[in-house]
């Protein structure tokens, strides 16, 4: 034990005087957590927090505005109405508004024809701005659909001799739909999905610190001296692991604090904490021991500085980048989500969401946590086995 | 302690063509020091490297008297000390931090490790600079920290590698004067150098050896005799042509 804790304290020595390595391991996620949930923070929120405007062109300006009232609202608001076609066209090219509802002349008149399905119904267009997310559009194109229909429902009814008022009809008057998401809120928001993601991120870079320090000591002879000492490998790679161990955890605390303190500081959201923190430790626990596994496999195989800052800085910016890190794996195809679950990075994310955005149990979180461990064994295992591979423990000839 | 005998050792890196060590024999009576002399690449540091235990796969034996060196080495792991021709400590520790750490690893603890540390730092005169940094110290500080930390343990095999490289005439002065104590107290010590003039102050006995064979060992009395000096028998015996 005296000789374990010899080699955690020098381990702390070394990284607390490693100015560039700390700022790695807590400057960079924190960065990035305030940064990008900020930055993304409309597009969790869905398209209620996007105003995308909107405008109506009909030869009616009355029916106009009507159409205008009954579109407004859930994020679409109404424009300046263009002054001709080609004025709608050339704005909506720039975004201004991202919309145009242009309105034929008979509109009103094919408002009347019988809903048998035999005859025409009336026709609309629409501009549409090419940058609008999609699912905006298609937002765009159910109301339109739920207007006319309550259109065409009242003028219906007013043939039938029945008193009707269109804006009764409007499909948001239809019921009132109270949305409620098993366990926790659903999708994450922006920082529910960027404190977890960026923390994991910053987990993974313990590969820098742990390999560059490991590749001193072997250029330097000083492992070679361990290992005259009679200082088993096993050992020498377990006096890493308790000190990045620890930096892991101070990681979580500083990251969950920065979600709670610096992102609403900057204006957005707070990260809302979990009901388990027993849970949430298990989760940060066996994220830290598959990141320090990285980094050890990555220190023992590497023969170089250069070499280990390729393997493992690229190694985690393609973890990350399939992993739902850099994109959330909500706005993944299904192809990639599937392919996304290859990645460590997503299962220490699905272990956290799991505790974090979904509250959930123990249970939520065992999958997760066994992959980690299991790969934090193999990983360890496996550098063993490259430094067993090697007869020459130094690089002296 | 016994001799430390090196019967026919072999070696072969890995990948590498010639053999870095073939059929050397050698025999190093205890409480002596033994000069190691070899051009660039001759096998010096392999030689000290599989004494240490850094390298393995040689073929041949190495014993302690009667006792094999890795059973010595399980028994008492740190009776055997390693001065590598590196500064193989942690530049961004200090120098008190190193001596603590490595005394740590070897599992010293508490008042010995306090004392241990203060009699390695007394006898390597740095005593002084124990709170400086060890990037931080001159190259004759950096090799009398390097000694330090190989008597931590006071081993009574100690393999000095170069352990004057790139010091000032003073420093190598004061090196040489601890390692002549050292022996003076009992140890064997096997010291490699390119220094001629070094291995004919302090050394008892001498090997030379060249592509990874021994081409004279024995008394250094002995050796030399007949010779203009230990210089011109390296030279003769290695020929004059620039090595790596």
């Amino acid at each position: 034990m005296r000789r374990l804790l010899a080699l955690w304290e020098k381990e702390y020595l070394a990284l607390s005087r490693d100015v560039q390595g700390l700022a790695v391991l807590f400057l960079m996620p924190a960065a990035f957590i305030v940064v990008m949930s900020l930055a993304l923070s409309d597009v969790f929120k869905g398209g209620a927090a996007r105003q995308t405007g909107f405008a109506v062109m009909a030869a009616d300006p009355k029916l106009a505005e009507r159409l205008a009232q009954g579109l407004s609202g859930d994020g679409f608001r109404a424009a300046t109405v263009p002054a001709d076609e080609a004025a709608a066209r050339e704005g909506v090219r720039h975004g201004t508004p991202s919309l145009v509802l242009v309105v034929p002349r008979d509109f009103e008149r094919a408002l009347a024809a019988p809903l048998d399905g035999k005859s025409t119904p009336p026709e609309l267009a629409v501009l549409a701005d090419p940058a609008l997310p999609p699912p905006q559009l298609l937002a765009f194109q159910q109301r339109v659909l739920g207007v006319v229909l309550g259109l065409r429902v009242s003028a219906m009814m007013r043939r039938a001799g029945i008193p009707a008022n269109a804006d009764a009809l409007d499909l948001k008057h239809a019921a009132t739909l109270k949305v409620e998401t098993i366990g926790g809120t659903g999708r994450p928001s922006s920082v529910q999905q960027n404190v977890p993601a960026w923390l994991i991120f910053g987990m993974f870079f313990v590969v820098m610190p742990i390999s560059a320090l490991f590749i001193v000591e072997r250029r330097e002879g000083t492992l070679a001296r361990l290992v005259s000492q009679q200082v088993p490998f096993s050992m020498l790679l377990f006096g890493k692991v308790g000190p990045y161990f620890v930096i892991n955890l101070a990681q979580a605390a500083l990251m969950l604090l920065a979600g709670r303190t610096l992102v609403p500081w900057f204006g957005g959201e707070t990260l809302a904490l979990p009901a388990r923190w027993d849970l949430l430790a298990a989760v940060t626990a066996s994220t830290s021991l598959a990141a320090i596994g990285w980094g050890l496999l990555v220190a023992v195989s590497s023969r170089t500085l250069e070499q280990a800052t390729v393997i493992g800085g690229v190694g985690n910016i393609l973890a990350a980048a399939v992993g739902g890190i850099m994109v959330p794996r909500f706005v993944m195809p299904d192809s990639m989500q599937k392919f996304s679950e290859a990645s460590p990075m997503a299962w220490a994310l699905d272990g956290f969401h799991a505790v974090i955005l979904r509250q959930g149990g123990a249970g939520d979180i065992a999958a997760p946590c066994a992959k980690l461990l299991a790969l934090a064994a193999a990983l360890f295992a496996v550098a063993l086995w490259v430094h067993h591979r090697r007869r020459v423990l130094t690089s002296v000839q | 302690m016994g001799t430390l005998n090196v019967e026919a050792l072999s070696f072969r890196y890995p990948g590498g063509g010639d053999a870095a060590l073939e059929d050397v024999t050698l025999a190093i009576p205890a409480g002596r020091i033994f000069g190691l002399l070899g051009p660039n690449g001759a096998g010096k540091t392999t030689l000290i490297s599989i004494l240490a235990g850094q390298l393995r796969g040689a073929t041949g034996s190495i014993s302690v008297g009667d006792e094999p060196l890795e059973a010595l080495r399980r028994r008492q792991p740190h009776n055997l000390g390693l001065v590598p021709q590196e500064f193989a400590f942690y530049p961004m520790l200090t120098c008190a931090e190193n001596l603590r750490f490595f005394g740590g690893v070897q599992g010293l603890g508490g008042t010995r490790l306090k004392e241990r540390i203060a009699a390695a730092a007394a006898f390597a005169r740095i005593e002084n600079v124990l709170r400086r940094r060890a990037g931080r110290l001159s190259g004759g500080l950096k090799r009398r920290l390097n000694l330090a930390i190989g008597l931590l343990t006071e081993p009574e095999i100690l393999l000095l590698d170069e352990p004057t490289v790139g010091v000032d005439p003073q420093s190598r002065a004061f090196l040489l004067e601890s390692i002549r104590a050292l022996a003076g107290a009992g140890r064997t010590i096997v010291y490699t150098s390119h220094y001629m003039e070094e291995v004919e102050a302090i050394c008892d006995r001498v090997a030379i050896i060249d592509h990874g064979r021994v081409l004279v060992s024995g008394a250094l009395s002995e050796v030399i005799r007949g010779g203009a000096g230990l210089q011109e028998l390296f030279m003769q015996l290695t020929h004059s042509s620039l090595r790596d």
